[in-house]
């Protein structure tokens, strides 16, 4: 990882970041994470006065022996600590996964959907799919060819007007993902290695400086595309029944029961409005091409 | 800012960043948005907040149908049986649609039957195919059938809210006695949003419970959102009936709760600006204990429940003192005793901490 000047940060260690809608105020837990997280956010990061904030979160090493031996670091929010510790090392997926949550129990405005989402000069591609779909590692190689990167993740559509607000953030990559975005490019910024996560061998990929620039700036949906990931398999696109599509996309929406009739309107709605493929790839040169070709017709 | 919404015109960067999180955790996002809906303030609202407490909302809206639907269906499981039923706090209010029904989270549903008849509606229920919720050593059965007034809580195993039943509304072996025949002479039957009969009690004992529950159990903590609920529905009743104040003086001593009631007046006095008559507050206050101990009640609840103090030390001195004093009022000194004990020395369940199954 390439260094990279360190953001002006307050006294006590903390940074003010525009993460898509929100505003996220983070408490340290020591320089490593906050470094880290200068290299992922650093255009991002607020410097002027102070801000109203959506999270305020701190990482702190625990007052017990875990501070010193194997140390740890834990997530704490609005006062309180729902996770177990971590390793201090892995901060950095910590304060990821853990702001996931606290949006994901929260931002009930948004219609949240388990997806990835690029833009096309502000036209959107969703690409929902379940772990194991290959969403995150396409939306990270869309991305590098020039693609907005909105989400890898969480897509968020305002059920009023059927718009998609942008996210960007760093994409984990897992295991073998990995490899193949660095043989996709090699240039890819990526950052740590976070062995041993839940999720086995993690790094992310940096969110590119026009992604986060446009953050602000909403898409309008046009092609929903369902990923499936299958090795060595050629890229094909199938149109698919809008009904079909429906069932796809409620499935991958992470507070569909709870928004209710509200998540009904919404999907029923975005399905009506766009293109609808399913999408089987192996080779993430194929894929890019074929997708970007799509936007293209 | 309960009293006095206006202030938020005033309000400051900062002041805003320390009411997102209290608000969040007292559950009171919802019932800050009406508050700022009513009086015109959302415009003075930073955009992000206003989001957080439509985000709040919208789940809200979801726990309040999932506890009607809950409610409706343990009601025809106990109508087959010829048992009654009776909503009790927060469903109440929902099938009652009072205005808490507009921004009240509920987390379960509280139900009370006769006492004669609890165990065979428990045993309906179950075979209806709900289960015991959680894991409860024989104590805990002995400690909640015979000294709470709880069995322990059942859950559907299709589904997620907790119900729990009541026979009464204090612990028979309590300090406070009340005569459960009381509640059911007074309840009043409701049709609620969904349409189906429900039995609720009536205004005086909805008040009372809500006194009885803050101040004898161990739920102080997260309170202020309950005496929130006391002042508006106090205030509600008292507008409707000019003899509600009376009545519920009346009320609280026949079934001996005047000394809650008292603490449920004063507080939401002083935190929620209660407007209540100058009699009726004159009339209460015989009930107040000593001053000392009326001095240490007051820093107490002021340590826990207003709104400044998430983390602080004192909270933490505050919360346990009235941990204590909740089993203090509701055991005999010996049985206290022993049952601390107990808990001291079975070994603790698995770490709280929570590892939901997350994206990324």
């Amino acid at each position: 990882m390439r260094s990279v000047a360190a953001v002006p940060r307050s006294e006590d260690q903390t940074i003010v970041l525009d993460v898509g809608p929100f505003r996220v105020r983070v408490e340290g837990v020591d320089g490593r994470f906050l470094d880290t997280l200068s290299y992922f956010y650093r255009d991002s990061v607020r410097h002027d006065g102070r801000h109203v904030v959506d999270y305020e979160i701190r990482l702190l090493r625990p007052w017990t022996h875990r501070r010193w031996l194997r140390p740890q670091a834990v997530f704490e929010i609005d006062g309180l600590r729902p996770f177990e510790p971590q390793p201090l090392d892995h901060a950095f997926p910590m304060y990821e996964w853990g702001l996931n949550w606290c949006i994901a129990t929260s931002a009930h405005r948004y219609l949240m959907l388990h997806s990835g989402t690029v833009a096309f000069d502000d036209r959107a591609m969703i690409l929902p799919g379940s772990p194991g779909s290959g969403k995150s590692t396409l939306s990270a190689a869309l991305s590098l060819r020039g693609a907005r990167l909105l989400s890898d993740e969480f897509g968020l559509l305002r059920p009023e007007s059927l718009d998609l607000v942008a996210m960007p953030r760093g994409i984990p990559l897992k295991n073998t993902s990995i490899e193949a975005i660095l043989d996709f490019e090699g240039g890819a910024p990526l950052g740590p290695t976070y062995p041993n996560t839940r999720k086995g061998r993690v790094r992310h990929l940096r969110p590119d400086e026009h992604s986060l620039a446009r953050q602000e700036v909403p898409a309008t949906p046009r092609w929903l595309v369902f990923p499936k990931y299958q090795e060595g398999a050629e890229a094909v696109l199938q149109p698919l029944d809008r009904d079909e599509a429906f069932r796809q996309l409620a499935f991958n929406c992470f507070n569909y029961k709870l928004l209710g009739e509200t998540a009904f309107r919404a999907v029923s709605g975005l399905v009506a409005q766009v293109d609808c493929y399913s999408f089987r790839f192996g080779r993430l040169d194929d894929a890019v091409e074929r997708l970007t070709a799509l936007t293209r017709g | 800012m309960l009293q006095d919404p206006e202030v938020v015109r005033d309000w400051d960067v900062d002041d805003w960043n320390r009411f997102l999180p209290q608000a969040r955790q007292a559950r009171l996002l919802g019932r800050c948005y009406h508050l700022f809906g009513q009086h015109g303030l959302l415009d003075a609202v930073p955009a992000r907040l206003v989001d957080q407490m439509r985000g709040a909302l919208a789940q809200t809206r979801y726990v309040q149908s999932q506890a009607l639907r809950e409610l409706g269906q343990v009601c025809r499981v106990l109508d087959r049986q010829g048992i009654p039923v009776m909503a009790l706090k927060g469903v109440a209010y929902l099938a009652a649609a009072l205005p808490p029904s507009h921004w009240r989270n509920l987390s379960d549903i509280d139900l009370l039957v006769p006492i004669a008849e609890i165990e065979r509606a428990e045993q309906a229920l179950m075979r209806s195919g709900w289960l015991p919720n959680g894991e409860f050593d024989s104590y805990d059965q002995h400690y909640y059938r015979a000294w709470m007034h709880e069995i322990p809580p059942l859950v559907h195993r299709a589904r997620e809210t907790e119900v729990d039943l009541h026979h009464n509304l204090a612990p028979p072996v309590s300090r406070i006695r009340i005569n459960a025949t009381r509640l059911w002479e007074a309840s009043l039957e409701v049709a609620d949003p969904h349409g189906q009969s429900v039995r609720v009690p009536g205004p005086a004992d909805m008040l009372l419970h809500n006194a009885v529950h803050l101040f004898m159990n161990d739920e102080l903590r997260g309170g202020l959102r309950d005496v929130v609920d006391f002042r508006d529905l106090f205030e509600h009743f008292a507008q409707q009936d000019e003899a509600f104040e009376p009545g519920l003086l009346a009320r609280a001593n026949e079934l001996g709760c005047g000394r809650p009631l008292y603490y449920a007046t004063s507080t939401a006095r002083r935190l929620t600006g209660l407007a209540a008559s100058d009699r009726f507050l004159a009339e209460v206050g015989r009930h107040a204990p000593a001053l000392p101990v009326r001095r240490l009640m007051a820093w107490l609840i002021e340590q826990l429940m207003s709104p400044r103090r998430l983390g602080a030390w004192q909270t933490t001195l505050a919360d346990r003192l009235l941990f204590l004093r909740s089993h203090w009022v509701r055991m005999p000194p010996g049985m206290l005793i022993r049952h601390l004990t107990h808990k001291a020395f079975r070994s603790r369940k698995e770490t709280d901490a929570v590892e939901p199954d997350l994206p990324g």
